[in-house]
């Protein structure tokens, strides 16, 4: 294991292995510490933190318990921001590989079509789709991937311009082989790492998106989300600015962590090509 | 009749306004169980050439017949399913494989592809190409980047006769491997011909091995065919001016005349 050793000597990815690897153990442990519906009331409304230990982060607008709602909301947030950078990843290198390696028509269509997407902020893309296809878990993750696949898809294809004049291609294509196995088993693997070196970026804005469709009331109305946590405690700002402040902060270190892991990575398969 | 019959064969490049013309109307046959050599300096369009005999890049113009029929009808499963009688070893052992691919994997791929042997045959039928090209079977599981560039020309050599070809086109196959292996990779190839007959199409830039290991050469020059002619006859009195020159070019073959 001396890449994962390699991987823990860079400070970034200590750093982001560490708040992931929070922010994984809540995700997980959501269900078993705070069973129940976290959208049900558990005390007194706008109970300030660190007051009444039995709930230490106090409690919303309406006596919600705000613990119970950072646990169960890094749920939605890691699962969304994962779901939706895995789509856009998958489409984009699909895409990319396939316009790269057919070229010609193909690839003029598939690059226009890449190109109209790219044209919309990613955003608003992702703004209009829920609220025409209606909030749910699974249309969030896909309104995110339409507007985060474009950038993948251009890398891919970048790639796969250049791995597709190697001898390598030539002599799958000797030995007969059929030239979607070629894309997809010659190509396509080995245009990877640059398109992956991506993802972290990617799972951050992700996460990011859907905070910001959840504060504009456009997430699952059904899950405890740390965008809608901000909305919700947006109109009390004044006298209770933790309501805000807390799943800022949270959603703050989750993406700072998925960056600096990412970023870790980056580094380490960096070393590991040059030292080759 | 001939195995590969190529006529007129012509391939043109534009670039920035220029036309280079790397094949200008080539005609060669290549007979069954021989080695026809091109020969040429740098640029000269032996490697055009190759690649358009495999059908890599398309002609412009000219005909490729092979085994009795027109190779640049066929497309798609057709061409494919042809392909396993004309197999190509190329310069570079390292860039010709797939840098994730063990060698078992490349050689499993001809075997699957052309249905030449079921899945629970093919571990002892790449066992015995490793065999029969002078390597371990048990290299069979390293990965590609693991063994030495002689070792990998080898392994390029079983995957080219695994599916039983009649024709190997050979792009200068040996000029990246040492002095040493250069001769054991030659031996290995002509004991192949020998035992299953297969034609050499060898390009190569090095005309002691030309002259060694060829029947008949073509020389190019600029895309044109400048002389051809029995490999030893053509090294050893060259007319054309381009023969002349390659001939003095190589200072093995000046110091080996009395």
């Amino acid at each position: 294991m001396s890449r994962l050793h390699r991987f823990l000597r860079t400070p970034e990815a200590v750093a982001g292995t560490i708040l992931l690897a929070m922010l994984f153990a809540m995700a997980l442990s959501a269900s078993l510490l705070f069973p129940g519906d976290p959208q049900a009331i558990a005390g007194p409304a706008l109970l300030p933190p660190f007051q009444n230990w039995s709930l230490p982060l106090g409690t919303d607008r309406l006596g919600r318990d705000v613990l119970a709602e950072l646990f169960h909301g890094a749920r939605t947030s890691l699962a969304v921001g994962l779901a939706a950078a895995a789509a856009a990843l998958v489409v984009g290198a699909v895409v990319g590989t396939l316009a790269g390696f057919a070229g010609g028509l193909v690839d003029e269509v598939l690059m226009r079509i890449t190109d109209a997407f790219q044209t919309v902020p990613g955003f608003l893309l992702a703004l209009a789709f829920v609220s025409v296809v209606g909030p749910s878990l699974g249309v969030v993750v896909v309104a995110i991937a339409l507007g985060t696949w474009t950038g993948p898809a251009r890398i891919a294809r970048a790639e796969v311009l250049s791995i597709r004049e190697r001898d390598y291609v030539a002599g799958a294509r000797v030995i007969g082989m059929h030239p979607l196995a070629i894309a997809f088993r010659e190509v396509l693997p080995n245009a990877l790492p640059p398109v992956l070196a991506l993802s972290s970026v990617i799972v951050a804005a992700a996460i990011l998106t859907e905070a910001a469709l959840s504060f504009l009331g456009l997430g699952d109305p059904n899950r405890v989300t740390w965008g809608g946590m901000i909305a919700e405690g947006r109109t009390v700002l004044r006298t209770a600015p933790f309501l805000s402040i807390v799943p800022g902060i949270a959603l703050v270190l989750t993406v700072l962590g998925v960056y600096l892991a990412g970023e870790g990575i980056v580094e380490t398969t960096a070393v590991r090509r040059g030292l080759s | 009749m001939s195995l590969l019959t190529v006529s007129g064969l012509t391939k043109r490049y534009s670039r920035g306004g220029k036309t280079l013309t790397a094949a200008d109307d080539v005609s060669f046959h290549v007979e069954p169980g021989e080695t026809l050599a091109l020969a040429g300096p740098s640029g000269s369009g032996k490697s055009t050439i190759a690649r358009l005999v495999l059908r890599l890049i398309e002609p412009d113009g000219g005909r490729i017949e092979f085994e009795g029929g027109d190779f640049l009808a066929l497309g798609g499963s057709a061409l494919r399913a042809r392909r396993a009688r004309l197999q190509m070893v190329f310069q570079d052992p390292l860039a010709a494989f797939n840098p994730r691919a063990t060698v078992a994997r490349v050689l499993d791929d001809p075997l699957r592809i052309h249905g030449i042997a079921s899945r629970a045959e093919r571990p002892r039928r790449i066992a015995a190409l490793l065999e029969r090209v002078g390597l371990a079977a048990d290299l069979a599981p390293r990965a590609i980047h693991e063994i030495s560039g002689g070792q990998r020309q080898r392994v390029a050599i079983a995957r080219a006769i695994a599916t039983k070809p009649s024709l190997i086109v050979l792009d200068e196959a040996v000029s990246a491997l040492d002095v040493s292996v250069r001769g054991q990779i030659l031996d290995l190839l002509l004991d192949l011909q020998r035992e299953q007959r297969i034609a050499y199409l060898f390009i190569s830039h090095d005309l002691g091995v030309v002259r060694a290991i060829a029947h008949r050469v073509i020389l190019l020059d600029a895309g044109r065919i400048a002389e051809s002619g029995d490999a030893r006859a053509v090294i050893d009195t060259p007319r054309s001016a381009i023969g002349k020159a390659l001939v003095a070019a190589a200072p093995r073959l000046n110091r080996n005349r009395p």
